[in-house]
């Protein structure tokens, strides 16, 4: 069968609405790319929350310019939340019906031009903001911006809060460039993805660029650690200053008041953080940084569920997001390979691998090779196995040892966020997935926490999160970053 | 709704009323089948061979060198599958044009996959073959060479004289696809030694459905489908006999008037260039001279060739487009591409095709839907600066 297209659909390109292009816009956005056939670009005048103007332009098949015209009548003279509600269903209600087999992907590739035009006014909003990670107060009303991954949780999170009354929006974030989309004319397939995710469920959808952000307090620290010895957590750096800044931005400027993410830990009194339902999934761990401000209008519907009951939400309102594998791995490095990805940012010098007497036992490739805990890959064969005990930048030194060298008793922390009163803080937790220690704490002159442990830990090591729990070992006290061992 | 002007002649031309009227009483009611003994089955035979007679005098063939086929896609199958099949099994090697149909190309690609060696002919950026380099490429183990009589996208008229010798001098056999060709360009087999050619009865005014192969004698292709041996074994099946009655009404009033129709064409034809050339940025593909006498082929710069067509077809006007585009992003033309265009250009091009009965004041009036239609997408192209 040829293509054949509905009236509305030849109406569209003999009259295209909205053609052209605004000169001085508050955003604009392309998708497509010549060399494909295909190009949609929008631009947009926005003021007050409003798509006072819209008008776009195409070079593609008559499926692309009349889902272009479409979606501007669709969109024009909306508030920005409304319009980032339109979807691909609509467009193709408002051109008459589905589009030729193979056509589809012009309504993808038009709302995708659109939704770009919108984070561009949104990155020119900001300005600064998103840069430098400043917040803005919040406002009133039982509104929720929440963050959209294109996983399982973060899309039960964005449903089960629709469901529980809430007005939702959500915001799924460009991050780094490590992300190929199937068609390199379009956005990253998780962007699309979490789009039909979030309009399937009849909600606006909006991205916004913080790849610069990201890089500048993610990625360049992740590298910057391994260079100085330290062990980097990601995750905690962007909790810290990317993902719950930018929520609440975007929540400010549509006048929403919350923001929701869908990490498994619970929202307490204090405000603080609170073990999940899910104790295997807990991510307590990294959230000590979000600043308290921020956590006051935090949502986290999933501190109430296990992860298999999340799973079964998705099933059962069909969301396709329920057979997504997990993401473990740091999401810019997808094939897990630290060592190499870090290796690519910075010339590692060979040195001495030594014990603590300073005796050199062999050499190595370079100190960003090492993390401390670190057990394989140390190149030194002895009787017992060998551990990374320490990693010294400055001298080039990796200083290793028996595994019963590794015990602290001792842990100093830096940093530190607090939610409660110190005198809460009973015990610690000083990796990812461990349990905490009991512990008893003084402060220094500096501000510096010094943490005495109660019975010996294996492997703390220097830029690892030091989290402070409630006696109960329930509720965050406040946490901060592991300085060095203390003596 | 009014007719609209029909400018894609190149893709099926109207059926001629005459060609019709001779179609007409093998439609309806008692017929037989030529194969039958009986005089309704001789009757039906009579049409057949007297439409075989009518053919193969357009193409100046004997009679028997002339068989019907369901059109020119299997005209050029039984040709190339059917000439590489019954090759000695030491010729595994084929020559083939990148100008080729469609038809001729995968034919080809096929026998690719089979373990045949295909050598694919180069063109300038005037679609022409280079008799030289066609030449070069013919080795003694060569099976078979084909290259198209005129190409269906551009309209290039091809040296087809010199490189049937070509092949003749070292005992190759030559396909020639001339479904565009027929009835446009004097084609005379016994002075061209093609050994096999393609034509179809819908381009010339004729029925759909319906198609002819020239098989030189002391060719004896492999025949592709097996049956009752009709068609000389080549093409076996009850043949079609109200399509080739057609078929040879077609080819004679073709033969009857083609000097006037090329006239009249070729008329038409440099109107349309003269006019579309007006618009900035728009350019002849194809060679200038050596073309078709019926085919316009276009680039317009920044407008893209489907939305292109679906606009000039709300105002009225049929043409045709020269690539496809689909999920998967475009699909360029690979004729176009071996012609040197570049990939985003490949999407930009228009093919008007006129024929017989169109009229000057038909092109006068597509002109200005042509200009407008390419006025207001070049205004909503984002990347077209004009």
């Amino acid at each position: 069968m040829p293509d054949r297209y509905t009236p509305q659909v030849i109406d569209h390109l003999v009259r295209p609405r909205n053609a052209g292009e605004i000169p001085d816009p508050s955003g604009r956005g392309e998708s497509g790319h010549e060399a494909c056939g295909d190009v949609a670009s929008f631009t947009v005048g926005i003021s007050g929350n409003v798509l006072e103007e819209v008008r776009y332009k195409v070079f593609g098949c008559a499926a692309c310019v009349a889902a272009g015209s479409a979606l501007s009548e669709l969109v024009a003279g909306k508030h920005l939340v409304e319009a980032a509600r339109v979807s691909k269903i609509d467009i193709q209600d408002a051109i008459g019906g589905p589009l030729p087999l193979g056509k589809e992907h012009a309504l993808t590739l038009v709302l995708d031009a659109l939704h770009k035009a919108f984070e561009d006014h949104w990155n020119r909003t900001a300005g600064e903001m998103l840069l430098n990670g400043a917040k803005m107060p919040g406002k009133g009303g039982r509104s929720v911006v929440a963050a959209m991954s294109g996983g399982v949780d973060s899309a039960v999170t964005a449903l089960l809060l629709q469901e529980a009354g809430y007005d939702v929006a959500t915001v799924t974030f460009r991050l780094h460039d490590g992300e190929k989309g199937s068609r390199s004319c379009c956005s990253p397939d998780t962007v699309l993805f979490a789009r039909d995710t979030a309009h399937r469920m009849g909600l606006p959808h909006f991205t916004l660029n913080l790849k610069e952000l990201f890089n500048r307090r993610v990625m360049h620290d992740f590298v910057g650690s391994y260079q100085e010895g330290r062990t980097p957590n990601p995750c905690v750096a962007c909790n810290a200053h990317v993902k719950f800044h930018a929520s609440a931005f975007l929540a400010d400027e549509i006048g929403y008041h919350h923001v929701a993410t869908g990490h498994y830990a619970r929202g307490e009194e204090g405000p603080t953080l609170g073990r999940p339902v899910d104790e295997s999934k807990d991510q307590t761990y990294v959230l000590w940084p979000v600043p308290q401000e921020l956590l006051a209008r935090t949502v986290f519907p999933l501190g109430e569920y296990r992860k298999t009951e999340v799973r079964a939400i998705a099933e059962e309102r069909g969301l396709a997001v329920a057979y997504t594998p997990e993401s473990q791995d740091i999401c810019f490095i997808p094939d897990g390979n630290y060592r190499r990805f870090v290796r690519k940012k910075v010339t590692a010098e060979p040195g001495d691998v030594v014990d603590d007497e300073g005796q050199v036992l062999g050499r190595h490739g370079g100190v960003v090779d090492f993390t401390v805990g670190q057990r394989r890959g140390i190149g030194v064969s002895a009787p017992t196995p060998l551990y990374v005990k320490e990693v010294r930048p400055s001298t080039g030194q990796v200083v290793v040892g028996r595994k019963k060298d590794l015990e602290v008793r001792e842990v100093a922390v830096r940093d530190l966020n607090l939610f409660l009163d110190p005198g809460y803080a009973a015990c610690v937790q000083v990796r990812y997935n461990s349990r905490p220690v009991a512990c008893s704490v003084e402060e220094t002159a500096d501000g510096e926490w010094i943490a005495y442990l109660a019975e010996p830990v294996m492997g703390v090591a220097p830029g690892q999160s030091a989290v402070f729990y409630t006696e109960d070992g329930n509720r965050v006290v406040g946490g901060g970053v592991v300085a060095r061992r203390a003596a | 709704m009014t007719d609209p002007v029909y400018l894609d002649n190149a893709a099926t031309t109207p059926l001629d009323p005459p060609v019709l009227e001779a179609m007409l009483p093998h439609l309806g009611g008692l017929r037989g089948n030529p194969s039958s003994l009986h005089a309704l089955g001789n009757a039906a035979d009579d049409a057949v061979e007297a439409a075989r007679a009518f053919v193969a005098s357009l193409i100046r063939a004997q009679t028997e060198e002339v068989l019907f086929t369901s059109g020119g896609t299997e005209s050029d199958a039984i040709a190339v599958l059917g000439l590489a099949w019954s090759a000695p099994p030491e010729k595994r090697h084929l020559v083939v044009s990148s100008l080729e149909h469609a038809a001729v190309r995968e034919d080809a690609k096929r026998l690719e996959r089979e373990g045949f060696e295909v050598s694919w002919i180069g063109v300038d950026g005037d679609g022409l073959i280079d008799p030289e380099e066609f030449a070069a490429a013919l080795r003694p183990d060569t099976a078979l060479a084909a290259m198209i009589w005129a190409n269906n996208e551009v309209g290039t008229v091809e040296p087809v004289r010199e490189i049937a010798e070509l092949c003749l001098e070292r005992g190759i056999p030559f396909h020639t696809d001339a479904v565009q060709a027929a009835g446009r360009v004097p084609i005379d087999v016994s002075e061209v030694p093609v050994s096999t050619l393609a034509m179809s009865a819908h381009k010339l005014y004729g029925p759909q459905g319906v198609g002819a192969l020239y098989v030189r004698r002391g060719f004896s292709p492999e025949p592709i489908v097996h049956g009752g041996g009709q068609e000389r074994g080549l093409r076996s099946g009850t043949p079609n006999v109200a399509g080739i009655v057609g078929l040879g009404r077609a080819a004679e009033l073709a033969r009857q008037e083609m000097d006037v129709r090329v006239a009249h064409e070729r008329g038409l034809r440099d109107r349309i260039l003269a006019g579309a050339q007006t618009i900035p940025d728009v350019t002849l593909n194809g060679h200038r001279e050596r073309r078709l006498s019926n085919n316009v082929h276009l680039t317009v710069s920044g407008v893209e060739a489907e939305s292109l067509v679906l606009f000039l077809d709300s105002l009225g006007y049929a043409v045709g487009s020269g690539s496809a585009c689909s999920s998967g992003g475009h699909k360029a033309s690979p004729v176009l591409l071996a012609m040197g265009c570049a990939e985003r250009d490949a999407f930009s091009v228009v093919r008007i095709t006129v024929g017989k009965d169109n009229t000057a004041a038909e092109v006068d009036g597509f002109l200005e839907a042509f200009g407008a239609a390419v006025a207001q997408l070049r205004e909503l192209s984002p990347h077209y600066a004009g």
